[in-house]
């Protein structure tokens, strides 16, 4: 049963550098992402996978096509979608001068509630941080604090936007579990990636995204059977990069 | 009225606009600088004017007069010999020289009006107009003391204002007024450029909080620590500097409250339209410089060229300081300083209209 629903989303941006020129950033996306899922959108820079994010979260308008989130229209009712759903965003910085606890409260305010924030701390293995301030934290432990910050609401559905770019192996290991264990409690998770390796063994399914559309979706396994080139051209083993690749080029994007 | 949400957010922003301490400190350092310095300036009153004497004459009439100027807080006597103080009087040590001549005693006195010289440098010389009369002075009552004539009329000057009221108190509400400006705009303007650069407005955003709320808790917030740093000021005015505020404080500080409504809200509209520090700042002093010299800050807007005065007047910080200053410096009443409220709150209006306007989510957190 899908919980998010979105049909041919659109988004148009002015060229960067012809600002009287516009380009669909997001072209004609449609997405059914199930209950319960951990739901990967792959694609290289400028795809449009955090636009994609971005208007569900009622951040950016969203110029053509719809889309409702636990049965809420997204543009009708930003404010009730954003009461559901948390986000944790690619930039993560916050307040100075305020310890985790102290955030989390005040997080916890902004959607009227009263939290309990050493057990969200528990929840994220940041117990031992509580007193600390964000700009003392490494960059995994920046990750696992501001989904703590997204997890205040006990949202339905969970958007991760790049959760494990920059971060160490260790990290990147650790962030997994936590996701893994989110999505064992019944929360949906959507999150972005370049990298494959998080999105073949953590995601249930995917959508590979170029140029503003969705070029390919799919499980994992789907799609290396569908995608991956036949045996001569590439190791043994086909794995998900190799259809990345082969649905997106070898061309670097900026 | 604040909702609980507003409240308990204006609460946090206090506590992270406390800990910041060093900008707390610093904001209050210029302030305090300004009038301590304007304190001392003023406070001897004019400074005593050098003036050298060559007393040539060896009377009792002659050493009684040179004591009479000696005794004058404004002089500051050298006696010497003509020629030395001439040299220090090119040299720009003395302001004037005066020369008593031999005859000045009982006898010529009584007999016919004795020449006194003076030497004078001619650079200085817009000083004597401020000191001949004050010789001249001395030389008449002296003469009348020969000729034991009583004065015709004697003056009694009466002040009006029935205390004295130095340039700090007259500059005392305009600080505060300009001070208040300065911390509100840099507290909410400068503010939200930082935490739009550091992704904190978008952050923001995707939690269900209305702008309203979040703007209302940053005046809140902000208003509060505004109100201590200027208690800090007044109190240093008041207590180290001994500045006289005469009126009420309740309607001091209600004022200070409005203005620092006002200038919250303008910083919103900085802080909306200005994309980085460096614009926030070049679009601030746009705002602010005009100000400094223009609404009677330092000095009376009636100073100034007719053609700039309609200008002056009207703007937000000439209404907060005029009112201000005539609740300090003359005791006036709320209602007295009516034209300075109607003024102030069609600012608020402006002001807020256009920060609600202004401040899109949207449209900043992005």
């Amino acid at each position: 049963m899908p919980i998010i629903e979105v049909e041919n989303f659109a988004k148009k941006y002015p060229l960067p550098d012809n600002k009287n020129e516009t380009f669909f950033a997001v072209n004609g996306v449609s997405l059914h992402i199930d209950k319960g899922e951990i739901f990967g959108i792959l694609g290289p820079n400028g795809a449009g996978k955090t636009t994609t994010l971005e208007m569900l979260e009622g951040l950016v308008d969203i110029d053509g096509g719809h889309a409702t989130i636990d049965g809420i229209d997204v543009q009708s009712h930003p404010f009730k979608v954003k009461g559901i759903i948390g986000v944790q965003l690619q930039a993560n910085e916050y307040f100075d001068n305020l310890s985790l606890v102290e955030l989390l409260t005040l997080f916890g305010a902004l959607y009227s509630r009263e939290i309990d924030p050493e057990n969200l701390l528990g929840k994220v293995n940041l117990l031992d941080k509580a007193k600390a301030k964000p700009a003392n934290l490494s960059g995994g432990q920046k990750q696992r604090f501001s989904i703590a910050c997204a997890l205040v609401n006990d949202p339905k559905v969970l958007f991760l936007d790049e959760p494990t770019t920059g971060l160490d192996p260790q990290a990147k290991r650790n962030l997994w579990d936590l996701v893994t264990e989110l999505n064992n409690t019944g929360m949906t998770i959507v999150l972005t990636t370049h990298n494959m390796e998080e999105a073949e063994s953590l995601c249930h399914r995917i959508a590979i995204m170029d140029h503003g559309k969705i070029v390919a979706e799919g499980t994992p396994q789907q799609l290396i059977l569908q995608h991956a080139p036949e045996p001569p051209e590439a190791p043994l083993h086909g794995n998900l990069e190799d259809v990345f690749l082969a649905l997106t080029g070898h061309a670097l994007r900026d | 009225m604040p909702s609980k949400l507003q409240l308990h957010l204006s609460k946090v922003f206090l506590k992270i606009f406390l800990r910041d301490r060093q900008s707390i400190f610093f904001s209050l350092f210029f302030p305090i600088i300004f009038m301590t310095v304007f304190g001392f300036v003023n406070s001897g009153g004019q400074d005593p004017i050098n003036i050298g004497v060559v007393n040539e004459s060896n009377s009792v009439v002659a050493s009684n007069f040179v004591q009479e100027l000696i005794d004058s807080p404004i002089f500051n006597v050298t006696i010497g010999t003509e020629e030395r103080l001439r040299e220090e009087l090119e040299a720009g040590d003395q302001t004037m020289v005066l020369v008593l001549p031999e005859l000045f005693n009982n006898q010529s006195l009584a007999q016919d009006s004795t020449e006194l010289r003076l030497l004078v440098d001619a650079a200085q010389v817009q000083q004597l107009g401020l000191i001949l009369p004050v010789l001249e002075q001395t030389l008449i009552e002296i003469e009348r003391e020969f000729r034991n004539t009583e004065p015709m009329f004697s003056l009694v000057i009466e002040d009006v204002q029935a205390r004295s009221q130095s340039y700090l108190d007259f500059l005392l509400p305009g600080l505060m007024a300009f001070t208040l400006m300065q911390l509100s705009i840099a507290g909410s303007g400068f503010n939200i450029v930082e935490y739009r650069r550091k992704g904190i407005l978008k952050r923001l955003f995707v939690t269900p909080i209305q702008p309203k709320d979040f703007i209302a808790a940053i005046v809140l917030a902000r208003m509060s620590i505004v109100l201590l740093q200027l208690t800090v000021l007044v109190a240093f005015a008041v207590f180290v500097l001994d500045v006289s505020i005469v009126g009420n404080f309740a309607a001091f500080y209600f004022l200070i409250i409005l203005g620092t409504f006002i200038f919250l809200n303008l910083g919103f509209c900085l802080g909306s339209v200005a994309k980085t520090q460096q614009a926030v700042m070049a679009v601030g002093n746009i705002v602010i410089f005009p100000q400094i010299f223009l609404s009677g800050v330092f000095y009376p807007i009636e100073s100034m060229p007719a053609l700039i005065q309609p200008i002056a007047y009207v703007l937000p910080l000439s209404f907060i300081s005029t009112g201000m200053r005539d609740i300090a410096n003359e005791g006036a009443s709320l209602l007295a300083i009516m034209p300075s409220l109607l003024g102030i709150a069609v600012w608020l209006v402006i002001g807020f209209v256009l920060a609600t306007r202004l401040f899109v989510w949207k449209e900043v957190a992005n």
